[in-house]
């Protein structure tokens, strides 16, 4: 369709650049693809069952997650309470089983911290990221440098966007078709920022320990109304762990409310926000499946690579 | 055509009732071979729920309670809570079902709880009527609860052994013992409750409940949410001395205290009844 005598956009033609465009992009997102299915797999525990609550809170919703599992058990346990103005207090002896963070997070309801301000207390925070480093030896947590490598396709992803980008404006001011080169762009855009975001905190043999917790805990589901009196401390924090914030509401509404628990922080129906990502999972990602769709259909009519 | 008359040779044991608020709590119970289900808590189109299904997988024989039917109500009992009732107990393979000697509904109105039938031949009709009906679409023996009264109607004409008894002969149908019921009536009447136990056919018992009550104002209130007594438990020594029945269930509904508090309960039970431990 080049009428000779017309210059190409940067003296390429418009199907010959779609299509190095499109080849660099697939081998890019193939790239992220398979490093991501490889770097997050993780280590499947012998046990699921052996994880502490914590951990399995950390897990599922993070550091919230973990202090309101933490919060939940000193809760049952008569350790500590909460007041209208929104300050932890502690109502009884710490318990001899409290792990590093209980220790923390009773330690900062004795100075009158509101739960909200537990995240930026200095011996939480310590106790978490001793938490994390466990899970990170475990096999469960992805750790930092993991999490970092992951974000080099996207970004690349990103600096090829920038050249398509600069390609459509020019091709535009040339007044070439650019329907196909345009399409092309959005959803490499959309793979690349959501590759970028969802980056899991754990790896996938730790969402697959979360699943088969829930599958064999079914009685700590909110659904049952479970009796945390009667089930203990222990088993209370791993409810929070599984199935999230909202527990907190079931086992003690006043207390819940008080110390301003977000219902939202993690859920048991689907692993939420930033703690669950579709990794390497072939045609679940959204990334794969426009790799595959959007880029084909070749070059005619209406609209092609600028 | 008179069903069991006699309750089945197996023997059960110690059991409680299956709630799902505790469900982790029974699961754990590694000696447990017989519970009960609300049976109004499930639905017989969907499949049991995971925790319920891991009994059945174990053997543990679960019996559905209904509470909902009326069976003492003067107008016939509804066919479509019968068929729920028959279709859980073929969910559930139960050995039996159970219901209540009482009233929940008349004249449309839901009374919300159950409501003691005055002692009439009148009112033993009406309930063997609706036994019958229940009977006609159970393949497996109906079990009858007699309920604790604070109040007795003004126009009895039975006592309580003659009115349980007469509908028992009358349907064929077995006995669930609450024993708790049987004291606190005895004792907010101040009668003898076990005079009422040798006066019970007590080799017809399909089961026998135990609960937990308290005294308010005097009146001791069958609540099902407090520790059981151990006037309630000496009772369950007495009738299993006199014929220990297939199986002593715990019933707690509410107010669930820790574990250790629930197994000790059920220990106590053991020791009353002189079945094995099942925690």
């Amino acid at each position: 369709m080049d009428v000779p005598g017309q210059s190409h956009t940067w003296g390429i033609p418009g199907p010959t650049f779609l299509s190095i465009f499109l080849v660099i992009a697939a081998l890019l997102l193939a790239g992220t693809l398979v490093h991501r299915a490889v770097s997050f797999s993780g280590r499947r525990p012998e046990n699921p069952g052996r994880l502490h609550p914590l951990q399995v809170a950390w897990l599922n919703g993070g550091d919230h997650l973990a202090i309101y599992a933490a919060l939940g058990a000193l809760r049952v346990a008569g350790a500590l309470g909460s007041q209208a103005d929104h300050r932890l207090v502690q109502t009884g002896p710490l318990p001899a089983w409290a792990t590093r963070l209980d220790w923390a997070v009773y330690q900062a309801a004795g100075q009158g911290r509101r739960s909200r301000e537990l995240i930026g207390d200095p011996g939480v925070r310590s106790a978490l990221t001793e938490l994390r480093a466990e899970l990170e030896r475990a096999g469960l947590a992805l750790p930092p440098t993991a999490r970092t490598a992951a974000r080099v396709g996207p970004i690349l992803l990103l600096v090829l966007l920038g050249v398509g980008v600069l390609r459509l404006v020019a091709g535009i001011a040339n007044h070439k078709p650019v329907g196909f080169l345009l399409l092309t762009l959005a959803c490499l855009a959309a793979a690349s920022i959501v590759l970028l975001v969802r980056v899991p905190r754990g790896t996938r043999a730790a969402r697959t320990a979360l699943r088969t917790l829930r599958d064999q805990q079914p009685h700590l589901s909110p659904e049952y109304l479970p009796a945390y009196a009667t089930y203990g401390p222990a088993a209370t924090a791993l409810g929070i762990a599984l199935f999230g914030g909202a527990v907190l509401y079931a086992l003690d509404p006043v207390f819940a409310a008080e110390a301003e628990i977000r219902r939202t922080v993690a859920s048991g129906a689907h692993t939420s926000t930033a703690g669950s990502s579709s990794g390497g999972s072939g045609g679940g990602d959204p990334g794969d499946s426009c790799g595959g769709g959007c880029g084909g259909g070749g070059c005619g009519g209406g609209g092609c690579g600028g | 055509m008179r069903r069991m008359t006699e309750a089945t040779g197996t023997t059960y044991g110690v059991g409680i009732g299956w709630r799902p608020e505790i469900a982790g709590f029974v699961a754990a119970l590694p000696g447990l071979r017989f519970a009960e289900v609300i049976a109004e808590s499930l639905a017989p189109g969907n499949p049991l729920p995971p925790a319920l299904a891991a009994l059945r997988e174990r053997q543990v024989a679960v019996v559905p309670h209904g509470t909902r039917l009326s069976l003492g109500g003067a107008e016939p009992v509804d066919p479509a809570r019968v068929r729920h009732l028959a279709q859980v107990t073929e969910l559930l393979g139960a050995p039996l079902a159970s219901e209540h000697i009482a009233f929940v509904r008349a004249g449309g109105m839901e009374a919300g709880h159950l409501l003691p039938l005055p002692r009439t031949r009148e009112a033993v009709d009406a309930m063997v009527a609706n036994v019958n009906r229940v009977q006609a679409e159970l393949a497996v023996p109906l079990a009858l609860e007699p309920i604790a009264a604070i109040f007795d109607w003004p126009d009895d004409e039975l006592d309580e052994a003659q009115f349980i008894t007469e509908i028992l002969d009358r349907t064929g149908a077995l006995l669930l013992l609450d024993v708790a019921n049987v004291y606190a009536n005895a004792r907010n009447r101040g009668t003898d409750p076990v005079a009422l136990l040798d006066r019970l056919p007590l080799e017809r018992i399909g089961y026998v409940h135990v609960a937990g009550g308290a005294t308010r104002d005097g009146i001791y209130h069958d609540t099902h949410t407090d520790p059981v007594p151990d006037a309630v438990l000496d009772l369950v020594t007495e009738l299993c001395a006199r014929h220990r029945p297939p199986a002593v269930l715990l019933e707690r509904d509410g107010h669930y205290p820790p574990a250790a508090a629930l197994r000790g309960e059920l220990d106590a039970i053991a020791e009353a009844s002189g079945f094995p431990l099942i925690t």
